[in-house]
Order: structure tokens, then C-alpha cells, then sequence
């Protein structure tokens, strides 16, 4: 009672309401409230303390310190007006004095809104205007890269192309991020659910990096821990972007001569199906302030210093970045030290995808294969994934330790099930090695290709090589256990049961065929039957042209044209339809077929306006890989 | 043999004919000149008439080898058959000794595979004899593939029936031999590991009873032959006891039998077989080093100087190349035997100088070139400047032509450099300052003259093909060419008086721009004096397109002509600069080019006829 008297005399008469709190033990509770404060009681319509919002009476009740200064005042709206609260200690209470602000508050809140609506403005103005100038932009690169293919350009004009190029390249990027991060603001990003290969992942990520990294006189290594699954379910395109954003981040700020690690690993969380994608990059380049380590993560941050200063960007990419992994329901922390560099961490939870590997295992099981690699380290790494599988695996180093290899097993009652082989190998010419492996082993040896480039440049190429197909590194265990898998009895039968045992289908495609030896244009359209293309044939150079001429434009898809031809030679007929006034004259593919073999025949086709050269007699396998290249992809 | 297949034969013989420079050799300069020009006109003709018999008539058959007929299929396995020989055309005969495979492949003829694998695959050995030095890896894997997969048919042996083909699959497995030139530990185990297997195949009864009509002794022989060629592997100390044991037991087969052959003849043994004994007994530890050279200093001593048969060759310049090769192992020797290699080379020189003009062959001079492999240069002694002038270079007058040519402009060239921009070659001849380059002005215009002079030496190992060929070249005849940049720079590298000349060897078809050209490898910012290559590269893509010399096939240019073709490759090929600079001395360049190809001539005949020339 005696304190209530002391509550009254010391707050009575003050104007402002005013709720004392006293301290029970386990926090505290309001045991007064002067005339001010029970008028506002009243005209809210219950006790005061239940009107104030419950993060701010949670803070008010708890048995914590009193609020400091710094956070203070608390705001809440009671009665229809606007009201801030400090609390304070006294006496061993906590005083709680509250004050109208409501004029101020209404003030602020129209500034706030303005703000918002400004920001708004300002995202979706830069979002029209990104996507009206990508437009544009996407129009100079590619013109760009038409002027830069053009042969005998001056160099000064190549030069500044190449500027153009580059610069027009790094303008589309900051674009691709000023509307991604307006996508996010406005939350019109939404994640696909989709089977994600890791293995093709780190294989298009490490295909951008590489080269930027190498361009920067950088080290880079990667570095596989351990990787529970390979295939998790999730949005593969935003991944990727994840992953390129940190790696090009850690690029421009690494200076040259420095090093960035990238470290991958896939943990089981204990929940069944569920893992943990863990993904470290680390750099010793210039590294952040601690002050702006705070702000690392918003939109266009970018830490203003000297060395920095020459670098480009909008500032998006962290915060991009951020919301990503975020709105994956990962987290993503950052460690760094001014001057020594910075360590990226994410982690974002996956569901795993459906393993095939125990199928393929076991179909794989006791087979031997030949590994053409002069890598240690990396051999050394395929070498325990077949131990895996089953399959052992014999290694050569160079050329001739390969054809030994391939020699003493023809002599042996063995045979290898497959060459697995590296793009490069010191002192090979792989497209000069390849083909004779595919003619001395024949068509169905199965040769896999192992490499860290883009298989889409490569394909025409190596395929015409001989190689069957594609195994993207980094080297994943399900990627190698799959790819040599497509080669097993069991994949070919189920291949065949699935009606699919075509391995060329051009179905749709129509070609003219210009050959004059009638032996020769049955084999071909027997041939090229096989992969369901339409094939009209001529029998010189002259027909070809007429009967190109008189049809409608786009009818044919690809001319093979024979050089050596009556009334009019191949390379005659293909100036001939490139000077023909019609839609597609100059874009018709036309290939050449011949076995002259002299430097100038190959240059006197190209200069013809040919596309490509097919040397004869013919190797079907050729045959079919230039037919998709010019094709389309998608034909096999 | 069809009748274009015949024309083509005797064209080439026409072409080489033609080619050789013998009966000219005693007309003075001009008229040397003047007929040189019409056989070079003639050839160029014959040149076209065969790439043209080829385009009409191979080409088309290539084409559609699958559907060739039987007499077709005879007819290119006589006529690649026949190009062989001499090297006539070994390009040509691979090309179609690979459409026969495709062919027995095609229509799984197997007996027919195994001898064209086995033709293809000694085609690739005679072209690798042309770069092996340089580069012993561009044919060898393709040879183990081939004599491998010939080879391997020994698994079917018995459904075939025909002894030749038999043949084929125990040459082929021998043979796989050829493909490892045992210069690492692995690869010469390797070596004798596949002449192991072969000869067990060789000696094993039941294949002789399965065959009995197959010259066993002599695969035999060749087998135990080949594994003596294992002493490379054993000279590099890398061999184990076993394999010791197998070379020397072989050196000891091929001792006997030919001890035994020569008692038959009632000959000597020749001094080659003498030679690889000792070397064999030396490197399986029967002799010392010492008893080793005195031995071949004895079969030096019995050779006849006026020997020019095979034998007379294999003592006259091969002995001292190997005698050289061996006194290197020690320092003490190469002191030790100063005076008897400087008489060896001195009695080469005289050997050489006194071939008659119809045996110095493209062999003759591409065995010339191996001899430079083991040269020794003593300060005091023969320096090897002068020995390959002497030797090799004035040996092909058309050759020494072009050289002395391209040295002369390149001299004119940098002259002009030294009035006009002497800071472009500060740091040549160790010039500090503009000063320095204008106070060692000779000795930059020698050493731009014996660049010149020297660049293209490695060309002298592919004569036959630039001289010779009678058609157009195929694009592995390009590549396989291109290799004289390395192996002209191998051998100008090893020694102090030509060590300087090496980067113009080696850099000389680098472009400008780092764009274009050849050896990729090839890296100006390692070459302290790369404007000396530049300036050769421009004064020898010069000289090459006002005279065609040593390409028959190209029209030459007149001056003007050529001066708008270096001009056009400013930028890419040669630097501006240097273009720039070079255009400015036209009317030098004209001056010197009244009678330059005269005089150049008039100075290869005086080597040739052994009178003294100064440069």
C-alpha cells in the first residue's frame, strides 16, 4: 500500500500516462497507471499493457535488462493516436511514460509510404528499362560476333570489336541482375522442382569460371568432399546462378597472381532422402571492411576503396545471391579479413533424386577398360570410381603406351569394353589418335570423351572423330557410372525395347543429294534412309542448282554435293545457288564430298561458299555427326 | 598397272631426273642458271600433267573405293607397290595403301587387311625416318597400331591359309619393334619386350611346321638385328641385367651369322657389322671405353677414301659421326682424341669434296645432315659454321642459291636498320646503346648474312620432297615439312659457331602477330635476338617469291610484285616496322638483285668445284 502512495505522489500528477512495473521474481507486471494512462485504459478498451504490441510488452514483462537507449523510443498505436514509450528504471521498478506523436508519426508514415512507392517506381522503372536495353543489347552482341567471324578485318577494326564485345558482354550481365533482383523484390521469382545433375552443374559453372579465372592469372582449384548424392531435386538454373555469382565474385576481387578454392560437398542430414549441399569459396584477394561485411549482402553495396574502384557492377549479385539461397531455405554467411581475402559458405538443404547407380553397377561389374589420361591425380581419382563400379582399368600416358596396351590385349583372349579418354594428352594429336582407334577397334567400340569444355563446341568435331560420347569433369560418380552404363548389352536392349534403337533420326529433314556415280547415290539413300532422312537426288552440278532454284525457299534442309561431276562440278553448282536470288541461298548448308585430298581441294570447296567437307570413301559415322551439326541438335 | 599409273612412274622419273643438278654442274653460272630454269619450267609442267593423272584418274577411284572393282583393287596394290622403292613416292603409296584398308575393311577381307596394315604401316616407318631425330613420336604410335592390329590376327592363324599373309602377321609382330625407338626405359623395355614375343613365336616349332615354306632364319635375323638397335637404349645406361643380356646376345646372333655369310662369299665382314659388334661389346661391359674407340679407329684406318659404295659411305662418314657420338661419353676423350677427330673431319671433307656429282643423291646429303647429330667444335679446331657450308649447304646448288640470296637481302635489310633505326637492335651482339649497335656495325651485317645464309638449313633433310615430289603436296606433306624449322635448329643449337643462328632457324615462319605461321611452339619473348628472325623471315619470304628456286610450282614475282606482297602482310606476318624499313631499301634491294642470283651461283659453283670462296 505504502508504494502505491509512493507510485501516486511520484507519478500522479505528471501529464503524460505513465505505468509502473514492478519486479516479481520471474519478470514484471504493471501494478499502477496515473489518470493520463487510465484515460487512454479507457478510450482503448482494455488494460494498457494488453493494447501494446506484443513484442513490445514481451520485451517490457521480461525478466531482461531495461531496454537501452539505442532501441528506444518504442512506438505503438493505442486509441486511434500514435504513441511512443520509453521505459526507465526507478526505484527498482521499470517506469513506463508514453507520448502522443501522432502528428509526427502520420508525418513520418507519408514519407515512409512516398519512399516505398519511389523505391517501387525506381525497381520497376529500372526493370522496363533493363529489359528494353537488353533488347537492343542482345542485337549488338550478336552483331558483334557476325562482324568478328567476317574474315580479312582490319585489325584496329578487330580490335575495337573486341572492346565492343567485351564491354557489351559486361552490360548484359549487370542488366540480367538489375532485373533478377527486381523479380526478387517483387517476388516474382518462383523455384523450379526439377531433377539438378550436379555433375552437369559444376561442368557449366566451371566452363565460365575457368576461363575468367585463367584470364585473371588466377589458381583455381576445386575440390570435391564428400558427395552423399549427385542427384538432388531442385531449381538447376538459380543454382547455377548461386554458384556463378560467388565464383565471379571472388574473380574480380582476387588480384592476379592469387588463388580461389572452391570446395563442394553433399552430407546425409540423418532425415531420410535428405542432404545438405555445402559450398565453400574461398579467395586471398583484397577481402571486406568489418563494416561492410554487415552490409555485404544489400542491394548495391559495393565497397568503395581504392582498389576497387576499377571494378565493375551494380551491386546485385551478393543480395541476388542472398535471396536465392534464402528463398532455397539455405543460409549463406561470409568470413573476411581486410587485405587477406574471403571465405563464402552456403548451405541449402536438397531432397536427394532417384539413384540408378546400383543398376548400372551391376551391369558394369568385371568389365576392363583402357584410361587414356596423363593426369596422375586425375587417374588416380577415375581409377577408385571404376574400382566402385567394378570395372578395372588399365592406364596409358601417352600414344603409343595406349596402342601397346590396346595391342597386347588383342593378343591376350580379353578385350577392353571401352576407351575412356582425356581431350588432351601431351604430345597427341587426339583428332589424328582417335580416329585410328575407332577403324582399328570398329563401330561398335564404345570411346568416351572426358572433358571440362563445353561439349556443344566440341561435339562436331569428335564425334567425326569417333567418339561416342560425352563425360563431363569434374568427374561425378553417377555421370561416369551412367555414361559407360549407355554402352552395356543391357542399356542397348532396353533402348531397342523402348522402340528407340535408331541412333541418327533426322525424321522431317529433307536433303538433296547431288552425286553423279548411280552406285553411289543407292548406297546413299540406303544410307542416309537409315536415319529417316527424305533424300531427292541430281545427277550433276547443273541439276542441283535448277532444282534448288525452282523449289520453295527452306524446302531443303542441306545439300551434300559431290565436286567431281559432269555438265557442271560441285564447286561450279555451289557458287552457283550462293548466287541465286533466293531466301535461303546463302544459308542452305551444302557439304562437299570428295576424296581429293590435296590442301587446296578443302580451301577451294570453303571458298565456294561450301560449309563443310566430308571426305570419302565415306565413314557413316561422319556422315551422320555433320548432318546434325547442320541438322539441328536433337536429331539422334 | 593402268596407263595413268605408268605416266605418273615415268614422270617421277622424269622429275628427278630433271632434278638433279649433276650434268649441269660444269656450265658457268649463267648458263647453269639459264638451263636449271628450263628443267625447273619442265618439271613444273610435269608437275601439273601428274596432279592432274591423280585428280582425273585416283582421286575418282579413291572415291568410290568401296565399289572399285577387282582390277582396280590390283592395279592401286601394283601401283603403290611401285612407289615405294628409292622413296619414289611414299606419301602417295600411304594414301592408297589406306584406302585398301578401307576397303578390306569394308568388305571384311581379312587377308587383304592384314597386308595393306601391314604396307601402311612400313609406308609410316620411311616417313618417319624423315623427322625421327626431331620428333620420334608423330608416326611411331600410328606403326604399333598398324603392325598391331596385322599382327593380332595370330590368334586365327590357323583358318589362314595363305603363307604370304602368314608372313605378313609374323613381319607385323616383329615389326612392332620398329615403332619404339628406345629413348626412355620404357620404351626400350618395351622394345625388347615385343621383339621377346616375337622371336619365341619365331622359334617356336609348330608354327614353323605350320608354315614351313616362311624364311624363318631370315625373320629370325632381322628380329635379333632390330634388338641390336637396342644399344640407344643401352647407352643411356637405363637397361637392366636381362636386357644386357639380350642385346649382347643378339649382337652375337647377327656376329656369327654374318661371319658365316662372308666366309660363303668369301668377303669380309662388313665394317657396319664390325662397328655395331664392338659398340654392343662395349655397352654390355666386354670392352672399356678406351679398347672401344681404338677399335673403331682400327676399322677407320681400313677404309678406302676413295670408297663411294655403300660400304666405302658407312666407313668414310658414318664411323667418325659414331667415333664422335662415343668420345662425348667422357670429357677426357674429347680432349684425348682432338687431334683424331679434327683428321676424321678433315678427311670427310675431302671425302665428300671428291664425290662425283651423279651420287650426291638426297640421301647422300640427308646422311650428311645425321653426321652433324654427334660434331664436335673445338675452339681452334673445324668449326661447324664452315663444316655445314663446306659439307652440306654448297653440296645443293640450288639450295646454296637461295640461301646466299636470303643472306644478302637480309644483310641489305640491316644495314638499313643500323643508319635509319639502330635502337632496334640494341641488345643483338650485346649492343648497350645506338652507339654500340653503329660501332658493331660488320659484325650485326655477318651475323645477319650467316642467319640468312644458315635458316633454312633443316630443308635440306626434305630435298626429296621439295625437289622431287612431281605433284602437288598433301597437307601431311605440308606438316611433315614444317619440321625443318626444328631439326635446322637442332643442329645449328649445338654448337658455339652456329648457336647464334638458331632462333632465325627456328623462328623464321612465326608470324609477326603470334597469329599464324609455324612452330607453335615457337615464342618470340624467349629469343633475345628476334629481330634478326624477323629480319630473315622477311628477307626470305622475299627472296622466295622473286625466284623459284627451290619451288618449281610457284611462279616467280617481279620486284614490284613481291614488294606489294610483303606489304600486304604488314601487321600479320612481319611487323610494320620491319615493312616499313624494308620498302625503303628498294633501290638497294634492286641494285643487288641485277646480278645477285648470279653471283649467289657463281659462288656455289666455286664450293662445289672446291676452290676457295669468300663470302
Amino acid at each position: 500500500m505504502k508504494k502505491l502512495e509512493n507510485y501516486s505522489t511520484a507519478w500522479g500528477a505528471v501529464e503524460l500516462p505513465v505505468i509502473v512495473l514492478e519486479h516479481t521474481g520471474d519478470g514484471y507486471r504493471p501494478v499502477y497507471e496515473n489518470s493520463a494512462a487510465a484515460a487512454l485504459c479507457d478510450a482503448s478498451g482494455g488494460c494498457l499493457m494488453d493494447c501494446i504490441p506484443e513484442e513490445i510488452r514481451t520485451r517490457l514483462l521480461g525478466d531482461g535488462p531495461c531496454p537501452a537507449e539505442g532501441e528506444l523510443p518504442f512506438f505503438c498505436l493505442l486509441a486511434g493516436g500514435a504513441y511512443s514509450l520509453v521505459p526507465f528504471s526507478w526505484d527498482g521498478c521499470r517506469v513506463c511514460m508514453l507520448h502522443e506523436v501522432t502528428a509526427y508519426y502520420n508525418e513520418n508514415q507519408r514519407i515512409l509510404n512516398e519512399a516505398i512507392m519511389a523505391n517501387k517506381a525506381k525497381t520497376s522503372f529500372l526493370s522496363e528499362m533493363s529489359h528494353d536495353i537488353r533488347t537492343p543489347m542482345g542485337a549488338i552482341i550478336g552483331m558483334t560476333d557476325i562482324a568478328l567471324m567476317q574474315e580479312d578485318i582490319p585489325a584496329r577494326v578487330k580490335e575495337c570489336l573486341n572492346k565492343i564485345k567485351v564491354a557489351s558482354g559486361h552490360m548484359m550481365s549487370l542488366l540480367n541482375e538489375v532485373l533478377d533482383m527486381s523479380r526478387i523484390e517483387s517476388g516474382r521469382i518462383l523455384l523450379q522442382e526439377e531433377d539438378v545433375d550436379l555433375a552437369d552443374l559444376l561442368h557449366e559453372v566451371l566452363t565460365v569460371i575457368r576461363p575468367q579465372a585463367d584470364a585473371g592469372g588466377l589458381h583455381f582449384s576445386l575440390k570435391l568432399e564428400q558427395m552423399a548424392e549427385e542427384r538432388l531435386r531442385g531449381d538447376s538454373v538459380r543454382l547455377r546462378q548461386i554458384f556463378i555469382n560467388l565464383l565471379s565474385n571472388a574473380v574480380k576481387f582476387t588480384p592476379e597472381g592469387g588463388g580461389i578454392d572452391m570446395i563442394l560437398s553433399v552430407v546425409p542430414t540423418g532425415e531420410p532422402n535428405r542432404v545438405m549441399m555445402n559450398l565453400r569459396v574461398r579467395d586471398n584477394g583484397i577481402g571486406m571492411s568489418q563494416e561492410f561485411l554487415q552490409r555485404i549482402f544489400m542491394a548495391f553495396e559495393r565497397e568503395e576503396k581504392s582498389t576497387t574502384s576499377k571494378i565493375q557492377g551494380t551491386g546485385l549479385g551478393m543480395a541476388i545471391t542472398k535471396n536465392l539461397v534464402e528463398l532455397m531455405g539455405g543460409t549463406i554467411t561470409v568470413e573476411s579479413q581486410l587485405h587477406e581475402g574471403s571465405c563464402f559458405t552456403v548451405e541449402i538443404p536438397f531432397t536427394a533424386s532417384p539413384d540408378l547407380e546400383e543398376r548400372h553397377r551391376q551391369a558394369l561389374a568385371g568389365k576392363r577398360l583402357l584410361l587414356f589420361d596423363d593426369n596422375p591425380g586425375q587417374t588416380q581419382l577415375i581409377c577408385s570410381m571404376l574400382d566402385r563400379l567394378g570395372i578395372a582399368a588399365d592406364v596409358a600416358a601417352d600414344a603409343e603406351s595406349a596402342v601397346e596396351l590396346l595391342n597386347d590385349m588383342s593378343f591376350s583372349d580379353e578385350e577392353y569394353f571401352a576407351l575412356l579418354t582425356v581431350e588432351k594428352v601431351k604430345g597427341v594429336e587426339m583428332l589424328l589418335f582417335l580416329p585410328q582407334v575407332r577403324q582399328r577397334m570398329g563401330a561398335d567400340f564404345p570411346i568416351l570423351l572426358l572433358s571440362e569444355n563445353d561439349w556443344s563446341q566440341m561435339e562436331y568435331v569428335y564425334t567425326r572423330a569417333g567418339v561416342d560420347a560425352f563425360i563431363p569433369l569434374p568427374l561425378f560418380r553417377t555421370r561416369l557410372s551412367a555414361g559407360l552404363y549407355a554402352f552395356t548389352d543391357e542399356a542397348k536392349r532396353a533402348v531397342q525395347e523402348a522402340g528407340n534403337g535408331q541412333r541418327w533420326n533426322f525424321r522431317g529433314k529433307r536433303i538433296l543429294l547431288a552425286e553423279d556415280n548411280e552406285i553411289n547415290r543407292e548406297i546413299a539413300i540406303e544410307l542416309l534412309g537409315m536415319a529417316n532422312l527424305q533424300i531427292e537426288t541430281v545427277e550433276n552440278g547443273r541439276e542441283a542448282v535448277d532444282r534448288f532454284a525452282e523449289t520453295s525457299p527452306d524446302y531443303y534442309d542441306m545439300i551434300l554435293m559431290d565436286i567431281q561431276m559432269p555438265v557442271m562440278n560441285g564447286l561450279e553448282a555451289t557458287r552457283a545457288i550462293r548466287a541465286l536470288d533466293c531466301a535461303d541461298a546463302q544459308d542452305i548448308p551444302i557439304v562437299a564430298m570428295t576424296a581429293n585430298a590435296f590442301v587446296e581441294d578443302v580451301r577451294n570447296s570453303l571458298d565456294a561458299g561450301m560449309n563443310a567437307h566430308i571426305a570419302k570413301p565415306l565413314d557413316m559415322n561422319q556422315v551422320y555427326s555433320t548432318l546434325d551439326f547442320f541438322l539441328g541438335r536433337g536429331g539422334r | 598397272m593402268r596407263e595413268y599409273q605408268q605416266q605418273y612412274l615415268k614422270n617421277l622419273e622424269q622429275v628427278t631426273a630433271l632434278s638433279a643438278t649433276s650434268e649441269d654442274l660444269m656450265l658457268d653460272a649463267a648458263a647453269f642458271l639459264r638451263v636449271r630454269q628450263e628443267k625447273h619450267d619442265r618439271i613444273g609442267v610435269l608437275v601439273e600433267e601428274d596432279t592432274a593423272l591423280l585428280r582425273k584418274n585416283l582421286f575418282p577411284l579413291l572415291d568410290d573405293i568401296i565399289t572399285a572393282s577387282d582390277d582396280d583393287i590390283q592395279s592401286l596394290d601394283e601401283f603403290a607397290a611401285a612407289l615405294v622403292p628409292g622413296s619414289r613416292d611414299v606419301m602417295l603409296a600411304y594414301h592408297i595403301h589406306n584406302a585398301l584398308i578401307v576397303y578390306a575393311r569394308h568388305h571384311t577381307l581379312r587377308d587383304m587387311l592384314i597386308r595393306e596394315l601391314y604396307n601402311t604401316a612400313m609406308d609410316l616407318f620411311y616417313l618417319d625416318s624423315l623427322i625421327n631425330t626431331t620428333d620420334p613420336y608423330r608416326y611411331s604410335w600410328k606403326m604399333l597400331m598398324l603392325f598391331g592390329e596385322a599382327a593380332s590376327y595370330i590368334k586365327v592363324y590357323d583358318e589362314i591359309e595363305d603363307p604370304e599373309i602368314r608372313g605378313y602377321i609374323h613381319r607385323s609382330m616383329g615389326n612392332l619393334a620398329l615403332g619404339h625407338h628406345a629413348r626412355t626405359q620404357k620404351d626400350g623395355e618395351k622394345k625388347l619386350e615385343v621383339i621377346r614375343r616375337s622371336l619365341q613365336i619365331l622359334n617356336d616349332p609348330v608354327y614353323r611346321q605350320k608354315t614351313p615354306s616362311l624364311p624363318w632364319d631370315t625373320y629370325i635375323y632381322k628380329s635379333h638385328q632390330e634388338r641390336t638397335t637396342a644399344l640407344n637404349f643401352l647407352r643411356r645406361g637405363l637397361a637392366s641385367a636381362s636386357a644386357v643380356r639380350e642385346v649382347m646376345e643378339s649382337a652375337e646372333y647377327v656376329w656369327e651369322h654374318n661371319l658365316e655369310a662372308s666366309r660363303r662369299r668369301g668377303q669380309p665382314v662388313s665394317t657396319r657389322w664390325h662397328a655395331t659388334y664392338y659398340t654392343a661389346q662395349y655397352h654390355c661391359g666386354v670392352l672399356t671405353l678406351r679398347q672401344f674407340l681404338t677399335r673403331l679407329e682400327e676399322l677407320y684406318m681400313g677404309r678406302d677414301p676413295s670408297d663411294y659404295s655403300d660400304e666405302g659411305v658407312y666407313c668414310n662418314f658414318f664411323l667418325p659421326a659414331i667415333y664422335a657420338g662415343y668420345v662425348q661419353e667422357e670429357d677426357h676423350y674429347r680432349t684425348a682424341k682432338k687431334e683424331v677427330i679434327g683428321h676424321m673431319y678433315r678427311m670427310l671433307l675431302r671425302y665428300v669434296q671428291g664425290v662425283a656429282p651423279d651420287q650426291m643423291t638426297f640421301f647422300f646429303v640427308r646422311n650428311l645432315m645425321n653426321t652433324f647429330i654427334t660434331f664436335i667444335e673445338y675452339p681452334d679446331g673445324i668449326q661447324q659454321r664452315d663444316y655445314l657450308l663446306q659439307l652440306v649447304v654448297c653440296r645443293t646448288p640450288e639450295a646454296f642459291i637461295y640461301l646466299q640470296m636470303t643472306a644478302c637481302v637480309a644483310r641489305i635489310l640491316v644495314t638499313r636498320i643500323i643508319t635509319d633505326r639502330p635502337e632496334l637492335l640494341v641488345g643483338v651482339c650485346g649492343c648497350s646503346d645506338t652507339d654500340d649497335v653503329r660501332a658493331t656495325r660488320e659484325e650485326l651485317a655477318q651475323l645477319a648474312y650467316d642467319c640468312g645464309m644458315f635458316h633454312n638449313i633443316g630443308q635440306l633433310n626434305f630435298m626429296r620432297m621439295t625437289s622431287m615430289a612431281g605433284r602437288h603436296w598433301f597437307k601431311e606433306e605440308q606438316e611433315l615439312f614444317q619440321y625443318h624449322v626444328k631439326i635446322g635448329a637442332d643442329i645449328l643449337k649445338r654448337c658455339e659457331s652456329t648457336r647464334q643462328f638458331a632462333s632465325a632457324a627456328e623462328g623464321h615462319h612465326f608470324y609477326y602477330d603470334t597469329l599464324g605461321g609455324y612452330p607453335q611452339d615457337y615464342d618470340p619473348r624467349e629469343h633475345d635476338d628476334q629481330i634478326m628472325v624477323d629480319i630473315v623471315g622477311i628477307a626470305a619470304y622475299f627472296v622466295r617469291l622473286l625466284d623459284n628456286t627451290i619451288d618449281y610450282t610457284k611462279k616467280p614475282l617481279t620486284m614490284e610484285e613481291a614488294l606489294e606482297k610483303v606489304k600486304e602482310k604488314s601487321g600479320t606476318r612481319f611487323s610494320p616496322q620491319l615493312v616499313s624499313i624494308f620498302c625503303e631499301t628498294e633501290n638497294e634491294l634492286r641494285e643487288y638483285l641485277k646480278d645477285g642470283k648470279l653471283s649467289a651461283c657463281e659462288l656455289a659453283l666455286k664450293y662445289l668445284k672446291n676452290e676457295d670462296a669468300e663470302n
